[in-house]
């Protein structure tokens, strides 16, 4: 199969704020072809945001990409609030959005946190799925949780795990996430700002194959990182808002059925792939894409050649 | 960027023999470069993996005097697979023996993985022996280096090899994977022996580099290969190394930190991964150690060829 890159640059024929209740407002935007298929980009983090690239993983001929920043990050407002700020308010956006954009069916594609959401939301709403294309999977079970902040990435990123632990003082690490919490909801602005940029840092150096320094630069810059590690944090010690942690797996049946492409990097060791072959034993007619050299990140050439060998596929169904 | 260095070209040896060690064992070891060169030994790993013909071109023929031997056991040793008398310490007997019966008063002492293991034992039994050390995927034996290969951690990152690994042990025995590995590596029947030994070489050999190399797993599947290197490893393994303790090489290296030495880490080493050069790294700073990103364990990955040539030749006289 021939390698695959992004689609050209594209600005949005449309983009504006949501009023999703007293409190939020979120910005979208869609690209590509109005009469298209419908796809929904889900960013990670939770926090994360949306940025420009993300758009050029579909053909814009085919589709009509629609995006959006996620309660509390990119530019949806307030910024880095926790208040309101759950997995199910996140999922009852995601049909406010739809219904308000007269959308009736729309493909999903999502990598780390949003393959979690995706899968949140075609759970609950089954009918207005058409296709899933999924990337670094993660679905939020204690197991995956315990591998990334206690003691699976630092077996390999034993450097970079150093400096994550040393922002916290030794008395308070046996409750790594609870220390980080505290800092990152405290009132001391410098605190929050020094937790939330060792939080965004550790993630960021062990997300790619090979150290990516601008990744890691990314991470630190503080517009990006106070709403990446704050909204991060708050949901994983919320465990995500699911109940058992298992949640996610124990629905698939939900989702038989549903056309489903899975892509993981082999590498991938903040979600590592036994993530992805869970999700895909659970889940009979789901293929299973490993890309044997790449890390979690969606950037790598043979994930962004997957992913969109994925939507190109999916493009005229 | 220079590019990387790679092997010297390859050579035969000008002196080969067998060294009667035991009433039971007999060694053989082997001789090429520069007869009045500075001498170097090469320590294989597994246990129980022997040497190759390759082994010899890590080292500048017109400068070293390149010793390679088969430890117990294994390669052109007899009894082969043997385990009776087959310990770290007799093997650390038997590097003096061959060290004598060669008339060498010091020697470089080059290993990796298992190979790194003894290199430690016996640097620190003989510090006077050694010029300098030069270590690739640190191995110290810790029990959990062993959980992390043999019960759970690579598994996270290869769980599809894995599969193959754990479907030969039934489901009962699942608990202490190497312990119901041990019942069938020392088993009566030769098949069941055979089969065990296969499935635990092909899992270490399918993780063992960054790109899964076929030819490497259908190598490690060879009978001959495959007896003596599962068996050797696994009762190397149940038995602590026969070390004192399980920390015993970290907590004597205040013994060798004099040595200068180089250590050589693949990032994506998940047989033996990177935690333990970096304990090894803060236990003894003065050991330069080289990460290599884009490298798995094998030592013949490419960055890895190049860390290790460069300290030979940086070493030579």
């Amino acid at each position: 199969m021939s390698s695959r890159s992004l689609y050209p640059e594209i600005e949005p024929y449309d983009a504006g704020k949501l009023r999703v209740d007293d409190l939020h407002e979120l910005y979208y935007e869609q690209c590509g072809n109005p009469r298209g298929k419908p796809v929904l980009f889900l960013h990670g983090g939770p926090g994360g945001g949306i940025e420009p690239r993300h758009r050029r993983f579909f053909d814009p001929s085919a589709y009509r990409i629609v995006l959006f920043d996620q309660r509390g990050c990119g530019r949806s407002t307030p910024y880095a609030s926790l208040v309101d700020n759950t997995t199910p308010h996140l999922l009852q956006d995601i049909e406010t959005l739809r219904e308000h954009l007269g959308i009736d069916t729309w493909q999903l594609f999502g990598g780390s946190w949003g393959s979690t959401l995706a899968l949140a939301y075609a759970q609950a709403h089954r009918e207005r799925v058409t296709e899933m294309i999924l990337r670094g999977i993660f679905t939020f079970t204690d197991e995956e949780k315990d591998w990334f902040y206690l003691h699976g990435t630092r077996v390999m990123f034993p450097d970079a795990y150093q400096a994550f632990v040393s922002a916290i003082p030794e008395p308070e690490r046996d409750d790594l996430i609870g220390a980080y919490y505290r800092r990152l909801t405290g009132d001391d602005a410098s605190a929050r700002r020094a937790a939330a940029r060792a939080w965004s840092i550790w993630e960021c150096r062990v997300a790619t194959l090979l150290p990516d320094d601008g990744l890691v630069a990314h991470c630190d810059d503080a517009g990006f990182t106070l709403a990446f590690a704050r909204i991060e944090c708050h949901y994983f010690v919320n465990n995500g808002f699911f109940s058992p942690d298992t949640q996610l797996l124990d629905n698939m049946d939900k989702l038989v059925g549903v056309p489903a492409i899975i892509v993981h990097g082999r590498y991938d060791v903040i979600c590592p792939p036994r993530n992805a072959w869970r999700l895909h034993q659970a889940w009979p007619g789901s293929l299973l894409r490993m890309v044997e050299d790449a890390g979690h990140s969606a950037n790598e050439p043979g994930i962004t050649s997957a992913l969109i060998s994925a939507t190109d596929r999916f493009a005229r169904r | 960027m220079r590019g990387r260095r790679s092997f010297y070209p390859d050579i035969e040896p000008y002196d080969t023999g067998w060294l009667k060690v035991s009433d039971l064992h007999t060694i053989y070891y082997e001789q090429s470069g520069k007869p009045d060169g500075k001498p170097v030994v090469f320590v294989h790993g597994g246990p129980g993996g022997g040497t190759d013909a390759k082994q010899r071109r890590f080292f500048d023929p017109e400068a070293y005097r390149i010793i390679l031997f088969d430890q117990r056991g294994c390669g052109r040793s007899t009894p082969h697979a043997e385990l009776r008398d087959n310990t770290t310490w007799h093997l650390v007997a038997d590097m003096e023996a061959i060290r004598q019966t060669l008339g060498i008063d010091r020697w470089q002492v080059f290993g990796g993985s298992w190979g790194s293991t003894l290199a430690l034992a016996y640097a620190q039994k003989h510090p006077e022996r050694v010029s300098e050390l030069v270590l690739r995927g640190i191995f110290m034996l810790r029990q959990k280096e062993l959980r992390w290969f043999y019960q759970q951690g690579a598994s996270a990152i290869f769980p599809d090899t894995w599969e193959g690994y754990l479907q030969a042990i039934p489901e009962a025995e699942r608990d202490d994977l190497i312990k119901a590995y041990y019942t069938r590596l020392t088993h009566e029947d030769p098949a069941v022996r055979l089969a065990a030994a296969q499935a635990w070489s092909v899992w270490e050999a399918s993780t063992s580099f960054l790109l899964q190399s076929r030819d490497y797993m259908n190598h490690a599947g060879e009978d001959e290969f495959a007896l003596a290197f599962a068996r050797i490893e696994c009762h190397y393994f149940v038995n602590g190394g026969f070390f004192e303790v399980e920390d015993q090489l970290l907590r004597d290296v205040d013994k060798i930190r004099q040595i200068p030495a180089v250590i050589a880490q693949g990032r994506y080493d998940v047989v033996c991964p990177m935690m333990s050069a970096w304990d090894l790294h803060r236990a003894w700073p003065e050991a330069r150690l080289e990460i290599v990103s884009d490298a798995g364990h094998s030592a013949y990955e490419p960055g890895i060829v190049d860390v290790l040539i460069e300290a030979t030749d940086g070493f030579r006289p």
